[in-house]
């Protein structure tokens, strides 16, 4: 699996390479944060490994067709908007987060919408 | 290579007959379109802009530091500055231009049509540009802009020392940014791996989009602790109760420090792989030693995710045997990255334009970023540099002697396939001149700075300090570099005015990128410009030898 799939084998084998130097750190006993952060970005890491691994079963590993976007991408900028309006909360209070509501919902309309 | 359903997508290319595209894309076409290209452009023009604008902060606090005891800024402000300047320099130039060129080259360097994730690029792009308009409004509030260092660590940054809505708007905005950087680096990173055309296996794709990969690895692995940083600090700042414990104050450092390092080496991969595949195309020939540079880039990257804690040695509370091991062993991996730039050079007959000049500077320049590194990596010396010029000196080496270099060796070499003109040489020499002899007078001096105590972040020292020559040298230079940037901003303004055409492939360069018309249609390939024969990480060199070969 790994060596017809050359992709897999670079996501996995780096995860891999993260980890063993994970458990050497730990050898050396670091701290609880300091290694419960990093199996936190292991487990990322290997989620990625496991979207790569569905993604070779699902298709071929290089390309001859393109499926490409349909869709507009008018959804992009209310959606910015609204992470704005969120992120301004947090600095003046949440009621800005009621402003983010609509223009968040708006994005999510557009993108059903496909404009 | 075949294509289905572009359907409603609104910005694809013009129909037979109708009105010819314009030149530059406007308006709603550019702000909205899903071709990685445009995207490409939209983060690679707004760092730009913000690199300008982040460097005049520099030159204003060069100014103030020029002479003993001056009065030029305010201390309130001078920390503002070199705040926004560090932050801004980290978070909304260096990281997100090198992630910018990801989107707009690797989808041209694998064949394919587009970038994987489109929509999800353009929002990236989107929420790194709230994120920068959100920090730098800052400046607007009554308290100013954030100033506790592009670190930020408590207790300094939390509610109770750095008061203020313009802390709250920075901790926001560098969150947006981080968010957007990442779902354009996971974009990239799919791209090279599950993109691919035809012929262009893993081991076929040039230098530059392996860097990629090795760099949106780091993204997606390490960019989601400055998240969870942020958010700690954002409910510290609500809450400053919550740094009374040690744990919360160190567990910062580690989030922090957990993203901090790698993102030094995704501030620098796609540039020094840039800087490669420049010193290939003028040296005429093939990446030296490419296979075992593709495998060093990736261990670089894997250990770049295990030094953090070398940032943290003076805390006494990080394990500083494991981080010195594993920061001196990087040694490795970048020795063969620099044999492989020197074989590339030694083998090859150099032509010497402007991309080159660029990358040969960077050569130098980066290894004395990257040793005095090694010597900050090893607890003996950090525990006396920690915090002084020599580490402010160190970073500049890495950041501008050597990124800065390669970004301008990017440029220069790019510049006439993504716009179709060519720059003007002569001033292009002086830039680079000027870039040269500015960088050098700026930063070597705080090295010796550093050697002789002058903490970082001062905003003045007395005249008996003996700092004087060495401060006014370095802003001596900063002038130099400012010049520089003028001259470099003179030649890309009249290159654009009054262009010339460059065609398709003006340097003979090595990559598919060079095999498309300048700039490259929407779709990339087209049957007027089709897909080479991928045969290897150099195709159009292959093809190129190829038909000597016949002519001969």
């Amino acid at each position: 699996m790994l060596t017809r799939h050359p992709a897999l084998l670079v996501v996995a084998g780096w995860t891999l390479f993260n980890g063993l130097l994970f458990a050497l750190l730990a050898g050396y006993g670091e701290g609880a944060v300091a290694m419960w952060l990093w199996a936190g970005s292991l487990a990322l890491l290997a989620g990625a490994t496991a979207a790569v691994l569905w993604s070779v079963r699902r298709g071929p590993e290089q390309h001859r067709r393109y499926r490409l976007v349909t869709g507009g991408a008018a959804a992009v900028l209310p959606a910015a908007a609204g992470a704005g309006l969120l992120g301004l909360a947090t600095v003046y209070g949440w009621w800005m987060a009621a402003l983010a509501v609509p223009v968040l919902a708006l994005a999510a309309l557009l993108a059903l919408a496909g404009t | 290579m075949t294509l289905t359903a572009p359907g409603r997508d609104r910005d694809r290319g013009r129909a037979p007959g109708g009105r010819p595209p314009s030149r530059y894309p406007s308006g709603r076409r550019l702000l909205l379109s899903t071709d990685h290209k445009r995207i490409g452009l939209l983060v690679l023009g707004t760092s730009l802009a913000l690199l300008f604008l982040l460097g005049v902060l520099a030159l204003l606090m060069r100014a103030q530091l020029a002479r003993p005891e001056s009065g030029f800024l305010d201390s309130a402000v001078y920390n503002q500055f070199f705040t926004i300047h560090g932050s801004g320099m980290i978070y909304l130039v260096m990281t997100p231009f090198a992630i910018g060129l990801g989107v707009y080259l690797v989808p041209l360097q694998v064949g394919a049509p587009n970038i994987a994730l489109p929509r999800t690029t353009l929002l990236g792009y989107w929420l790194y540009a709230t994120g920068a308009v959100i920090m730098l409004a800052g400046f607007a509030t009554p308290h100013g802009a954030h100033a506790a260092g592009w670190f930020s660590y408590p207790p300094l940054a939390d509610g109770r020392y750095s008061p203020g809505p313009g802390s709250d708007m920075w901790v926001a905005g560098v969150f947006l940014s981080t968010a957007g950087v990442i779902l354009m680096g996971w974009a990239v990173l799919w791209t090279a791996l599950r993109k691919r055309a035809e012929g262009m296996t893993m081991l076929r794709m040039p230098l530059f989009s392996w860097s990629m990969v090795a760099t949106c690895l780091m993204v997606i692995g390490a960019f989601p602790a400055l998240l969870a940083a942020l958010v700690l600090l954002g409910i510290g700042r609500a809450d400053p109760s919550v740094f009374d414990s040690n744990l919360w104050i160190i567990g910062y450092q580690h989030l922090f420090w957990f993203y901090g390092h790698p993102v030094v080496y995704v501030m620098f991969f796609p540039y020094l792989a840039a800087v490669g595949e420049v010193l290939a195309t003028f040296a005429r020939r093939p990446f030296f030693g490419f296979r075992l540079t593709v495998l060093s880039l990736l261990v670089f990257a894997g250990l770049s995710m295990s030094v953090w804690g070398h940032h943290m040695f003076t805390t006494g509370q990080a394990t500083n045997d494991y981080y010195s091991l594993t920061s001196i062993a990087l040694l490795v991996p970048a020795g063969i990255e620099y044999f492989a730039m020197l074989g590339t050079i030694l083998g090859g007959a150099l032509v010497f334009r402007p991309p080159m000049l660029f990358a040969l500077a960077f050569i130098p320049q980066f290894l004395i970023g990257g040793l005095t590194g090694i010597m900050v990596g090893t607890p003996v010396i950090d525990y006396q540099a920690h915090d002084s010029y020599f580490v402010v000196a160190h970073l500049h080496y890495v950041l501008f002697a050597g990124s800065a270099f390669g970004l301008f060796a990017a440029f220069y070499f790019w510049f006439p396939k993504v716009t179709g003109a060519m720059l003007d040489d002569r001033l292009s020499h002086v830039h680079f001149w000027l870039l040269v002899a500015g960088t050098n007078l700026t930063f070597l001096p705080m090295f010796f700075l550093g050697l002789q105590g002058m903490s970082r972040r001062i905003v003045s020292y007395a005249e008996f300090d003996g700092f004087g020559t060495l401060n006014l040298l370095a802003s001596i230079g900063a002038g130099l570099l400012a010049v520089a940037m003028l001259v470099f901003v003179y030649n890309v303004w009249t290159s654009l005015r009054w262009p010339r055409p460059a065609g398709d492939d003006p340097w003979q360069g090595q990559t598919l990128e060079w095999a498309t018309s300048s700039p490259p249609p929407r779709l990339n390939y087209t049957p007027e410009h089709p897909l080479p024969p991928i045969t290897s990480y150099a195709p159009l060199y292959d093809l190129r030898r190829t038909e000597d070969g016949r002519a001969h």
